[in-house]
This record gives C-alpha cells, sequence and structure tokens, in this order.
C-alpha cells in the first residue's frame, strides 16, 4: 500500500468493532458510511455538526442541571416520607463510612458527566469561533480518557432497579429529577451515537488548516 | 511517496487516528498520545486483572446489603440478594442483578484471559474478526457491573429510619475496586495484540 505522505493518514480509518482498515470517502450531508465488514458505523457527514453538537450540549446539561437540584424520587415507608437526591447517595455512602465508593460514585456519576458536557459546550464554542487550536487539541484528549467512566446511564437503571425492589414495601413518587436525569441520559447517549471523536478531530483539522496552520 | 505496511498501521487508542507503527512505541500524528508499548501493556493488562480477580472474591462472600429491620441484622451477599429476589418473583430484577454482577464481570475475566494468553500462545489463530468484536463486547458492556453499587448506594440513601435501616456493605467497597480494575485491565490492553 502506498500514500503520500503522513498527512494522507488522516484520510484512513480503521474499524472500531473489527479494526478492518477503509479509506475515507467523500459522503453526502447527513449520512453516514458502515464498515463493509461488520457494518458497524464509521463517519458521519454532517456540515452542521459544531452548532447541533453546540445545541445538544448546551441543552444535555440545563438537564443535568435540573437532574441534579431536585428529589430524584419520593417514597412513603410506614408512614415516613423519604426522598433522594443526586447528592444525597454520595453523602449516605461517606456517612456509613464507604469513602472509596462514595468517591468513586461521586466521580462516575455526577463529576465526569458534568465534565463531558462541559468540554463539549466549551469545545463546540471555540470550533465555532475557530479558535485555540491548541487547546482544543486538549480538550478532545481529556474527552476521549474520560469517556468511558461517565456513567450517569447506568445510574438512571440502577434507580429503577433500586425502585423496583421497594415495590410492595412503600410508595413510590418519582420526583422531577427522575426525568431530567432521562431526558440528559438521552441526550447524552444520542450525543454518543452522533458525533464520533474522531470527527470532530477531522472537523478541527479542516477548520485550522484553512486558516493557514496557526 | 512513502511504502507502508498495511499491517503496520494502528489506531490510536485516544484520537483514533491511523498511524504508522515504528515498532515498540510510537507517538499518534495527531494528538501526541503514546501509543502503548505492547508489553509492557500486556503486562498492566495482566496486573490489573489479578487484582480485579482478587477483589471479587470478597465481593461475593462479605454481604453487599445489610438490612436493619428492628433490631435485627441481616446481611445479603449479591448471589444471596439475586435469590431471594427471584423467589419473591421478582424476575427481571433478579436477571438483571445477576447478569451485572456475576454474569459481566466473570465473563469479562475470562475474555480478556483468554485473550491475554492469546497474544502469547497461537490459540484461536484464524477466527480474527471474532476476538475483536469479543474485545469490543468487554469494552462496551464492561460498566454495567456498576448496577449493583449504584443500587446499593440508592437504597441505603433512601431507606434509614428509625426502625428500617439499609447500610451499604464491605463487598460493595470490594465489588467496586472490583469492577475498577476490570475497566483499567480492558483499556490497558493493546488491541494490535490481537492477531
Amino acid at each position: 500500500m502506498k500514500i503520500e505522505n503522513e498527512e494522507a493518514l488522516d484520510r484512513l480509518i480503521i474499524c472500531q468493532q473489527c479494526h478492518t482498515l477503509h479509506e475515507e470517502i467523500p459522503i453526502k450531508d447527513g449520512t453516514k458510511a458502515v464498515c463493509t465488514e461488520c457494518g458497524s458505523m464509521l463517519y458521519h457527514y454532517d456540515s452542521r455538526l459544531v452548532d447541533n453538537g453546540l445545541a445538544w450540549s448546551i441543552t444535555g446539561l440545563i438537564f443535568f442541571i435540573v437532574a441534579n437540584s431536585f428529589p430524584l424520587v419520593n417514597i412513603e415507608l410506614l408512614g415516613h416520607e423519604q426522598f433522594i437526591t443526586i447528592f444525597k447517595t454520595f453523602l449516605s455512602l461517606f456517612d456509613s463510612g464507604y469513602y472509596l465508593v462514595g468517591l468513586m460514585s461521586l466521580f462516575l456519576i455526577f463529576l465526569f458527566p458534568l465534565m463531558i458536557f462541559l468540554i463539549n459546550i466549551i469545545l463546540f464554542t471555540l470550533l465555532k469561533l475557530k479558535k485555540a487550536p491548541q487547546f482544543t487539541k486538549e480538550l478532545l484528549i481529556l474527552f476521549s480518557h474520560i469517556k468511558p467512566w461517565s456513567m450517569s446511564d447506568i445510574f438512571l437503571i440502577s434507580v429503577l432497579v433500586a425502585l423496583v425492589k421497594l415495590i410492595g414495601y412503600a410508595q413510590i413518587h418519582m420526583g422531577v429529577s427522575f426525568w431530567a436525569l432521562a431526558i440528559f441520559v438521552a441526550i447524552d447517549l444520542y450525543i454518543t451515537k452522533r458525533i464520533h471523536i474522531s470527527e470532530i478531530w477531522m472537523l478541527r483539522k479542516r477548520i485550522f488548516e484553512n486558516k493557514g496552520n496557526r | 511517496m512513502i511504502e507502508i505496511d498495511e499491517n503496520a498501521l494502528i489506531r490510536c487508542p485516544v484520537c483514533e487516528a491511523v498511524n504508522i507503527s515504528t515498532g515498540d512505541e510510537t507517538l499518534c500524528h495527531r494528538c501526541g498520545s503514546r501509543i502503548s508499548n505492547q508489553k509492557s501493556s500486556t503486562q498492566k493488562a495482566w496486573a490489573y486483572l489479578i487484582t480485579a480477580i482478587i477483589a471479587y472474591i470478597p465481593a461475593n462472600l462479605y454481604p453487599m446489603l445489610i438490612t436493619k429491620q428492628f433490631g435485627m441484622i441481616e446481611g445479603s451477599t449479591i448471589l444471596g440478594g439475586v435469590v431471594t429476589l427471584w423467589e419473591h418473583g421478582s424476575y427481571p430484577i433478579a436477571a438483571i442483578i445477576f447478569f451485572a454482577s456475576i454474569v459481566i464481570p466473570v465473563m469479562k475475566f475470562l475474555i480478556l484471559i483468554y485473550l491475554l494468553i492469546s497474544v502469547k500462545y497461537p490459540i484461536g489463530k484464524d477466527k480474527k474478526v471474532d476476538k475483536h468484536k469479543l474485545y469490543y463486547m468487554t469494552e462496551a458492556v464492561g460498566p454495567w457491573s456498576m448496577i449493583d453499587v449504584f443500587v446499593v448506594a440508592i437504597l441505603a440513601a433512601l431507606i434509614h429510619l428509625a426502625n428500617v435501616e439499609i447500610v451499604a456493605g464491605t463487598a460493595a467497597t470490594a465489588f467496586a475496586i472490583s469492577v475498577f480494575f476490570t475497566l483499567l485491565a480492558a483499556h490497558a490492553f493493546d488491541e494490535r495484540l490481537i492477531k
């Protein structure tokens, strides 16, 4: 196989799932390219990637803030009313001396998801303004390191599992935060599915190349 | 024009750029991350994996959830919890917990052991695609083991009345450590070693 120079490497793409080598080809706006071997998604082309990404990230952040500000669920047990917020989950672990699990949960369900959305917002804003090539690079690297450790979706399912365990013992009322969290998770999943990290790298390259490689 | 060997092309684990492998250690041309050295990556993966397996033992022996009800203290282990749920007829929840806390971690251990051994010894050489899929699956499914830990945290936060109280048990810490190290092991494993 022959290529012109190292730059041309960026036109190659290795499938995430089966490791087949592909060459990137231009595709129509709004369509996606899939792997010929295993059918998994390789990349999308979306001419409004920055705007869409920014809009979705801001929406997600708003729902994240709501999800963290109100009670997740209220229960009535033996005549007592109890409620939890996301933060109370960490606090109760700290209270009973489970610092390690508490700290892990704090990172996995609060700090990392928050950071992911903040990084996205800053990143897309900078790309929109076509500024700070070095900083966007560092943000992208940080994003890749954090992404696998963001577990909001798993927490949402855990809430449901915990509630099902309580059915029969207690009266359960879903709180505002629960729905906000569910929407946040849906947005998070949508962004992950829709915007592939390599697409942002390619976009970044196009943007800063046009500006004459600052 | 540069002549390159297709087999020498590797994907950067951080930014997914395609790079030409230059032997032991390659720096990604796009993001500058070090694309790990093959030998040390296997050793790291083994170390993390063994730590995870060791932590998984107390995670199953000690109680995950302690229920204090009118002075009676009762602890239930992961498997015990699954059995109780099953007996109460909550089959879907019992199945979810069983999968998340027992099937997924054990499968992950076995798959990683298999992949790590197959790096050194030629087993299953002709099935290239399958192994990549296997690795991708363990990566994707792995974090779901955390369900049980989160459930315990939620229940502990929700139920603390004067007479009825739920507290997390020792196994929660052990289990969280086990999941954490399994994830580290999967990340440390160098996908290029799958041949």
